[in-house]
């Protein structure tokens, strides 16, 4: 056991894999000598080599398609984009080339791969270095898309991730990378990724959360003393359908709380299979706190994303409904 | 006078018996198609020479990446026939299931790579797999085809890149064949395109000047020039990519769902001087290897076997509809076997 950071602990998961498994490949924009721009990769170009830790030309479609190709060849690619922002010219490549793969050859090749980006706000970084983009890949029938929120799920997490044998989404919560230390295991680990986590047990009401909202629920609910049960997601796509069911029975009330604006988001779908399925136990309707439906602004990102304020407001009117 | 070949007189014969056998095939496809057998088809007339040189120069440990107009090269890399009809036709028994569009292959076991329908959304991947057999140290290159309309796209300027970066055992080969659906490759004088523009100025072979590898042309409508140029380019790219611009011409429409009438006169026609299957069998004619005897046998004999071959795959099963839900993921997510039910 270590105190990590969450960086920290994804490198230390980079590591633990790389140094069992010489199919891994780690590739992106300065992810080599400079150790990505948020040091995710630091150190391992050192320890790996440049035929494993490969600094790329700065097209990102090539980043992921190049990938790609590693990965039906054999290998296992694990591609970076440097800030989730810039992912778009490989979009193209992410739905039509690794998400389908599998299905429209009917598993002649398979994909193995974890494409990792930082997203979401905290850095001030305007509406280029800050999106929260999970909702178009949430959207894209066959990738899994994974967020964690803390240095523990993280290591544990992108190691489950590379040993799936299909293409992973991870997103890194930005805001996250230093936000805090904890004991992570130096050693090998992983986490299921079909199970959401119940980070606080409670019978009020639910809160779903997951990624860069997870902190600030658990601080506020914390906080302000509410008996609220919270579940981290994790895994966004496909999301454990049972965990939250089981909540949702057990409260009647439930918020959705993320950093991505609301409209056609991630927090609709799951308001619309709740409500599909468990209306008859629903006590209130259920409410969303979520980032503002505009472009992140650069100045005023504070009022853009989710805060204490504003949850609060939603418990308390489920709460009084 | 017999010319000195590397290819032997049965080799050759084979080849143009597959060049024959590509053009009966496409006539017969095409047909199926106006009767509704098949709902979608992409022509092949103009690139049997091309595909069938493809073929010849693949060498088991090279892996292959085509594009949607390849049936040929499948056909002369002796693929068995029932697995390429079987995805052509979308049948029961097709490895993908009736998945995707006719000539979208995916034939892992052969080393050859799975045909993706927007253009060009391939190269990167290629690239990526030539890596692969670098870092493993395998034997062979890697080759991937197009079209000339998919040199325009990032894709192909981003994999040229990749490839010259890494120094990778990759051919990129451009089937010319003078259009993008309806948009001409290069500036045209034709009348009938004084209208519009072009899809670019620059020769497309010699764009791999800017990536640090070299570019060649060749003509491809002279399947033993393709085969000669594409397995010497295979044997180099060990060493360093390569791009080949073999140049022919779209004598047919670009799919079923295209007339060329609206926007070109064609000028390569079927029996033409310029028709890849008139320029093979000139060619063999002149090293003695073809009679106009063994021209008519051979089109007989191939008559037989396309007609068969369609009227058994026209007639074949299609896929229960029980099968469209599998393999999205390997483990299925609960939503996707509810799903199953809502077929109806
Ligand atoms: C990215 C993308 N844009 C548009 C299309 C529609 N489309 C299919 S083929 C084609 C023209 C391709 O021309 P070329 O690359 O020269 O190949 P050819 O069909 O002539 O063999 C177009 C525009 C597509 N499939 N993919
Ligand atoms: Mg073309």
């Amino acid at each position: 056991m270590t105190q990590m950071t969450m960086v920290k602990a994804l490198n230390s998961g980079l590591n633990n894999a790389m140094e069992r498994d010489d199919s891994i490949i780690l590739l992106g924009e300065d992810v080599g000598t400079d150790g990505g721009v948020f040091r995710v990769t630091d150190g391992l170009l050192a320890k790996y080599g440049k035929e494993r830790v490969m600094d790329t030309p700065l097209a990102e479609l090539g980043i992921v398609g190049f990938g790609i190709g590693m990965s039906m060849a054999g290998l296992k690619a694990i591609p970076e984009i440097q800030f989730q922002d810039f992912i778009y010219t490989a979009m193209d490549q992410i739905i039509n080339q690794m998400a389908k793969l599998r299905y429209r050859t009917n598993g002649d090749y398979t994909l193995p791969m974890v494409l990792r980006t930082p997203y979401g706000g905290g850095v001030h970084g305007g509406p280029y270095h800050s999106q929260s983009g999970e909702a178009y890949f949430t959207h894209t029938q066959g990738l899994t898309v994974v967020t964690p929120s803390n240095p523990y799920d993280a290591k544990g997490l992108l190691l489950s991730s590379i040993e799936l044998n299909d293409p992973v989404i991870f997103l890194e919560p930005k805001r996250l990378y230093y936000a805090g230390r904890m004991e992570v295991p130096d050693d090998y680990y992983k986490i299921d990724l079909r199970k959401a986590s119940v980070i606080k047990e409670g019978d009020a009401l639910t809160i779903i959360t997951y990624g860069p909202a997870v902190p600030l629920v658990k601080s506020t609910v914390e906080k302000n003393n509410v008996n609220a049960e919270i579940i981290d997601l994790r895994t966004l796509s496909p999301f454990d359908l049972d965990t939250i069911m089981a909540s949702v029975k057990k409260t009647g009330k439930v918020l959705i709380v993320h950093e991505s604006p609301k409209m056609f988001g991630v927090g609709a779908e799951l308001s619309a299979t709740i409500s599909e399925r468990a209306i008859d136990y629903l006590a209130a309707p259920i409410l969303r706190v979520t980032g503002l439906d505009i472009p992140i602004p650069f100045a005023l990102e504070d009022y853009y994303v989710p805060n204490e304020k504003r949850i609060m407001a939603a418990i308390e009117k489920l709460l009084k409904y | 006078m017999i010319e000195e070949t590397d290819i032997s007189k049965e080799g050759l014969l084979t080849a143009y018996k597959n060049i024959v056998m590509e053009r009966l095939f496409d006539k017969k496809m095409l047909n199926a198609s106006r009767q509704g057998f098949l709902p979608f088809y992409i022509p092949l007339m103009g690139h049997e020479a091309i595909h069938i040189g493809l073929g010849m120069a693949i060498r088991d440990e090279d892996f292959f990446y085509p594009y949607y107009r390849d049936f040929g090269v499948l056909l002369q890399m002796g693929i068995p026939i029932d697995t390429i009809l079987s995805q052509v036709f979308a049948t029961a028994t097709d490895n993908e299931i009736g998945r995707d569009m006719p000539d979208h292959f995916s034939l892992k076991k052969y080393n050859i790579g799975a045909v993706i329908t927007p253009v060009a959304g391939h190269l990167t991947s290629a690239t990526g797999i030539a890596y692969a057999k670098k870092y493993r140290k395998q034997n062979g290159s890697v080759i991937t085809t197009f079209g000339d309309g998919a040199t325009s796209t990032p894709d192909f300027h981003v994999a040229m890149n990749f490839a010259g970066v890494y120094n990778l055992p990759m051919v990129f080969f451009v089937e010319n064949n003078q259009f993008a659906i309806s948009v001409p490759t290069y500036p045209t004088k034709d009348k009938a395109f004084s209208n519009t523009y072009e899809e670019t100025r620059g020769a497309i072979y010699k764009k791999a000047d800017a990536y640090g590898f070299s570019g060649i042309r060749i003509d491809g409508t002279n399947f033993i020039e393709v085969y000669r140029a594409t397995r010497k380019a295979l044997e180099s790219a060990e060493n360093q990519p390569i791009l080949i611009e073999a140049m022919s011409y779209r004598m047919g429409p670009h799919s079923t769902a295209d007339d060329p009438n609206k926007y070109r006169t064609t000028t390569v026609i079927e029996g033409g001087d310029k028709d890849p299957l008139v320029v093979s069998q000139k060619l063999l004619k002149d090293m003695k290897i073809l009679t106009d005897k063994d021209i008519s046998s051979i089109n007989d004999e191939m008559e037989e076997t396309t007609s068969q071959l369609i009227d058994k795959y026209e007639k074949a099963p299609k896929p229960d509809k029980s099968t469209m839900m599998g393999n999205l993921y390997e483990e299925e997510p609960w939503y996707i076997s509810e799903e199953r039910s809502d077929i109806q």
